[in-house]
């Protein structure tokens, strides 16, 4: 890894302090308790995954289309630039390309500082929420264009993904890009039997943690779907899991996708009405101001014609004259 | 993907004949195509596999390093995957044309083996918290003929079966460093335990069914492929009788490529598939690297492809 030079780095051989903190040296089936104590508070106030999630869109003026998504203390900022000539490009492409990018804040992590250059996981990050935003997009309908997305982790409690591509669909939504259906994800640790559906990060990292005992299933699956024309976009894993329990894992994913959607709706909806209302708002002014220069050239053509008739008669006169 | 150009009568024919499993060379839809496989082809490398299938070739070389483990795994080596899409495959390839589909490859093969029930990092360690093996695996794309996930998966474990690292010797303390003095008689080595070490199955959805092993010109047809990590059986890896209980083949990845989608239905059955067609895989290729170990122990070895 590139050394930051800005910082002061301390020696080459130098652990951070953080190592020896009590939180770092639990055991794999301390930090398992601690988490399912902390889920069972959790239980008794008994939410719904999906209520849990805040979207937004118009949060950028600068872009065409944006949205700012939070999905418990995830929150993402996605942003939808006009289509442009695909850059360093010789031949023609009867499709329109998708360019996407996302971005970890520096800031965002909880464990350490992210590097500002892109890093792998940014890259296969980027990578992951191209294929799953590109099936959902009218591509055919702008040849040789390149249309610009780009999402930025403000901060990452897991689940990064799933709320990436949901702020991209509305992103891309917002700034009225021709698509075949509204896009959502959702995304799901398994840890045993046990299903932790939109995990956090300790629940990400726990699902993904190397275990010394075999043969457990463990792993992260993030899934993206059209609900209205029930295709799956994306569907990515990692991990070790049997068949059964991804099929399963498959099916909650796919309901949890399809209760999003009406959430999902009503930002659109709200969004139309805000810009319906502003337009009239706009319309109305317009016409305050057409009546008030309608008056004043009536007003200046009345001058006029007097005017004009002034000049006539003092014409006529001294022609008499 | 770089592919052949084919016209709109060639791409129905294919397409009919998935839909009622007949393909153009006479497979059904889990036959993968004839390979050609062998190790121990590169003299520099740790370990070295080539891999040919129909028109893919690939060539997988693994170097080892020592290095310090990660703070927050002190127990566990380190593995790393690179991908070098040659322009040799294609002129396509040529300057960064391959860089998109290489960092494709590989970040799918760095998930595929993430997991410890698909390879455990724990045999790369050396001296906990202080030093492990760090294995490179870097995989050459000399020629594209389709199917590159599944070529590659097959090849680097081909190529770590192939691998060996050498026994420490002794390890001197000197203050807070380690002092390894590393054995330099090759014999005097261990091999590494890739029983379940995951292979990856593509699978095209062409039509309404899913075939494995594309050709290119089935690549074409097709617009949404599935790829499956599925983890491998050691008992296929092993010569001598002391069985070890079955473990179940799992998925250790799944992810999509192309720009199309699938239905959920068609998405169960591919991934079911394709932990069937990754047993017969798994089973066929622990059977060559077995034979072709014993080949090498004999000193018969001859040489199939142009490396010698």
């Amino acid at each position: 890894m590139p050394l930051d030079y800005r910082r002061f780095n301390g020696p080459d051989d130098s652990v951070s302090y953080k190592r020896f903190t009590p939180d770092f040296l639990k055991s794999y089936e301390e930090l398992l308790g601690d988490l399912l104590e902390k889920n069972n508070l959790k239980d008794e106030q008994a939410s719904d995954e999906a209520q849990r999630v805040f979207a937004e869109t118009d949060t950028i003026s600068q872009a065409k289309g944006s949205a700012y998504v939070e999905i418990k203390n995830t929150k993402v900022v996605c942003s939808v630039f006009d289509p442009r000539e695909i850059p360093h490009q010789n031949e023609f492409s009867h499709l329109g390309q998708i360019y996407c990018e996302v971005k970890f804040a520096p800031f965002s992590c909880s464990s350490q500082r992210r590097p500002p250059a892109p890093d792998a996981e940014d890259k296969a990050l980027s990578e992951a929420l191209r294929q799953a935003i590109e099936p959902a997009v009218c591509r055919h309908l702008f040849p040789n264009y390149q249309i610009d997305v780009f999402a930025y982790i403000i901060e990452n409690d897991g689940s990064c993904l799933a709320a990436a591509i949901n702020a991209a669909g509305l992103a891309l939504t917002d700034a009225a890009v021709p698509m075949y259906d509204l896009i959502t994800a959702s995304s799901m640790a398994i840890l045993d039997d046990k299903m932790f559906v939109v995990p956090n990060e300790e629940e990400e990292e726990l699902a993904m943690k190397s275990q010394e005992s075999k043969d457990i299933n463990h792993g992260v699956i993030t899934l993206s779907m059209l609900s209205e024309l029930s295709q799956i976009t994306s569907f990515i894993q990692i991990g070790s899991l049997e068949t059964d329990c991804v099929i399963k894992a498959m099916d909650i994913l796919e309901k949890e996708c399809k209760e999003l959607v009406p959430n999902i709706q009503k930002v659109v909806v709200r969004n139309v009405i805000k810009n319906v209302k502003r337009q009239q708002i706009l319309h109305e002014s317009a016409k305050e101001m057409e009546e008030i220069l309608d008056e004043k050239y009536n007003l200046w053509q009345k001058s006029l014609k007097a005017k004009s008739y002034l000049c006539f008669s003092l014409s006529f006169f001294s022609l008499l004259a | 993907m770089a592919g052949s150009l084919i016209s709109q009568s060639e791409q129905v024919f294919i397409v009919h004949g998935v839909e009622n499993d007949f393909r153009s060379d006479g497979r059904s839809s889990i036959d993968y195509r004839p390979m050609e496989l062998e190790t121990d082809v590169v003299s520099h490398a740790s370990g070295s596999a080539r891999l040919r299938l129909a028109n893919t070739d690939i060539l997988v070389g693994v170097k080892t390093e020592i290095d310090v483990p990660k703070p927050e795994t002190p127990g566990l080596g380190k593995i790393e995957f690179f991908v070098d899409c040659s322009a040799n495959a294609t002129p396509e390839f040529e300057g960064r044309g391959g860089e998109q589909l290489a960092n494709t490859i590989s970040s799918t093969m760095q998930r595929a083996y993430y997991s410890p029930q698909a390879f455990n990092l724990k045999q790369l360690c050396i001296f906990e918290g202080k030093q492990c093996w760090k294995l490179y695996v870097d995989i050459l794309i000399l020629e594209c003929g389709g199917n590159l996930c599944d070529a590659v998966s097959l090849a680097v474990k081909a190529a770590l079966f192939n691998t060996r690292l050498p026994c420490v010797k002794a390890a001197l303390m000197d203050g807070g460093n380690i002092d390894l003095q590393l054995s330099d008689d090759p014999y005097d080595s261990k091999q590494l335990d890739i029983g379940t070490a995951p292979l990856l199955v593509t699978l095209c959805k062409i039509g309404t069914k899913c075939v494995v092993d594309p050709s290119a010109e089935e690549e074409r047809c097709s617009v949404i492929s599935l790829v499956v990590g599925v983890t491998g059986n050691p008992n296929f890896y092993q010569t001598d009788d002391n069985v070890i209980p079955d473990i179940k083949c799992k998925c250790s990845t799944i992810s999509m490529n192309g720009p199309g989608s699938l239905s959920p239905k068609t998405l169960k059955s591919a991934i079911e598939q394709g932990i069937t067609a990754a047993n017969c895989l798994d089973n066929a290729l622990g059977d060559a690297l077995l034979r072709e170990k014993d080949e090498i122990s004999y000193l018969k070895k001859h040489s199939y492809g142009f490396l010698k």
